[in-house]
């Protein structure tokens, strides 16, 4: 930003850009507003399920879009906007004292976790049934770790992409691909007490 | 997601990775013919796959949870236009003479040396992103119930001797161990590249993974972040040894450890 600011300066030095007015402001924030806002809902519970508080999730999502519009002049059109906002959002969670302290609460051997073949006794109808118990799912959901949580976030209820994901997170692809491998192995597991071994 | 393989040919089941990526739709268009073809033949993988959507779709709808109140977007967007009118330029034209063309030339100048420092901080600092990150999936890795050390052992004359052969260096290993601390195996793995040993001890039941590196193939550590994801590191170096701790217990403990292999390695 400091090299960007310097750029601007340059800019204005010039006899051709001393000429011009400076660019709307409004135009950029109009274009900002058009893509953010549709994502509201969506960084907002996300938030949430981050912050665990109303008002935390609140001003996470302000500061997220207060950043976000600041450093707007940085996102590259054509790429993901959503990935690039939601990796803001992260960001700016991490720095709180909420995101610090969930961050180090990842105790992932409390949650062991195996990869075991599904058994086959039930039929996917029964699980559709089953799986109807949005509770359960909402419980087990809490219980994940953190880490595992945010990536089945991110890509069961975001629907957002491996590769965006692992921008979002800052890990490589395969990091990505194994937590969720491991996330769903655990969420099975905290359904299984409920649901049987159909999961 | 090419590193899949193809199953239209093979009697091999899913494994679940490929059942995510193909719930995902991260398949390639050739992958995901080949799982297509052999879900329709095994039983046993189309109900773990229908089941694995089922999951998938279930997970959606209850993450969908938390709605904001209705206020709260007036809120957001008043905020925002209020950032934008303190943000905003004034509309009024702004001429410079070319007299400043002399202090335009010394910013281009120190805008270049800036350039340059930045792409050397972003190089080193993508470095040391990717390293953290690639340590911080191994240590993951071995938390895992299904990942057992290719040595188990609380003894280090079995430890020890178990790297002999494998690695193109050889370390020793403290017999007294800080309060609470355990040794509980080793693997054989590689880290940026290299022939590592890694060394699984707990304290205090907290799992921790150090990564023993020859220091000679690679004589200075790239500087790790201290902290990572809620995990800390810790590196150190003796005269033939890397050293790179992991783990998510007291930093002061993690560091007792760290000491105490340092210390009985050998002198230069």
């Amino acid at each position: 930003m400091l090299f960007y600011a310097v750029f601007l300066q340059l800019g204005n030095l010039t006899p051709t850009e001393a000429l011009c007015t400076v660019s709307s402001a409004t135009s950029r924030s109009a274009d900002f507003e058009q893509l953010a806002l549709p994502l509201f809902g969506s960084l907002y519970n996300h938030a949430f399920w981050l912050t665990r508080n109303q008002a935390d999730a609140e001003d996470l999502v302000q500061e997220t879009f207060s950043k976000s519009l600041r450093a707007f002049d940085s996102f590259q059109p054509g790429t993901n906007f959503k990935a690039w906002i939601f990796r803001i959002l992260r960001n700016t969670f991490l720095t709180t004292r909420t995101g610090i302290a969930a961050s180090r609460t990842v105790f992932l051997e409390d949650h062991p976790e195996t990869l075991a073949a599904t058994a086959v006794d039930l039929t996917p109808e029964d699980n559709l049934i089953r799986l109807g118990d949005q509770a359960a799912l909402q419980s087990a959901l809490e219980q994940l770790p953190p880490l595992f949580r945010e990536v089945l976030l991110l890509c069961d209820v975001e629907e957002i992409k491996y590769k965006d994901i692992a921008v979002i997170l800052d890990v490589p692809i395969g990091t990505v691909m194994s937590r969720i491998s491991r996330a769903r192995s655990t969420l099975r597991q905290l359904l299984q007490p409920q649901f049987g071994e159909s999961l | 997601m090419n590193q899949m393989s193809q199953n239209d040919q093979s009697t091999e089941h899913l494994n679940p990775d490929e059942v995510n990526a193909f719930i995902d739709d991260e398949l390639l268009p050739g992958e995901q013919q080949g799982v297509q073809h052999h879900l329709s033949t095994c039983h046993g993988c189309t109900l773990r796959v229908l089941s694995a959507t089922r999951l998938k779709a279930a997970t959606g709808r209850a993450g969908q949870r938390f709605a904001p109140p209705p206020e709260a977007l007036g809120r957001l967007t008043a905020q925002l236009h209020s950032q934008q009118t303190e943000t905003a330029p004034q509309g009024k034209k702004k001429v410079v003479s070319f007299d400043s063309f002399r202090t335009a030339a010394w910013t281009a100048l120190a805008a270049a040396v800036l350039l340059t420092v930045s792409l050397f901080g972003w190089r080193q600092m993508h470095q040391t992103n990717t390293l953290a990150a690639e340590l911080l999936d191994q240590h993951l890795a071995t938390l895992s119930n299904g990942a057992t050390p290719q040595v188990i052992s609380t003894d280090r004359h079995t430890v020890k001797p178990w790297f002999q052969g494998r690695l193109p260096f050889s370390f020793n290993l403290p017999e007294t161990l800080p309060p609470d601390t355990i040794l509980k195996g080793a693997d054989l793995t590689y880290f940026n590249g290299q022939p590592t040993a890694l060394l699984l001890y707990t304290i205090h039941k907290h799992e921790v993974s150090i990564f023993l590196t020859q220091r000679s193939t690679s004589p200075t550590l790239t500087p790790l972040p201290r902290t990572r994801a809620g995990f800390y590191l810790r590196t150190a170096t003796t005269s033939n040894l890397n050293i790179v701790a992991v783990s998510d217990v007291n930093p002061a403990d993690l560091d007792l450890l760290v000491a105490a292999l340092v210390s009985i390695q050998k002198p230069a």
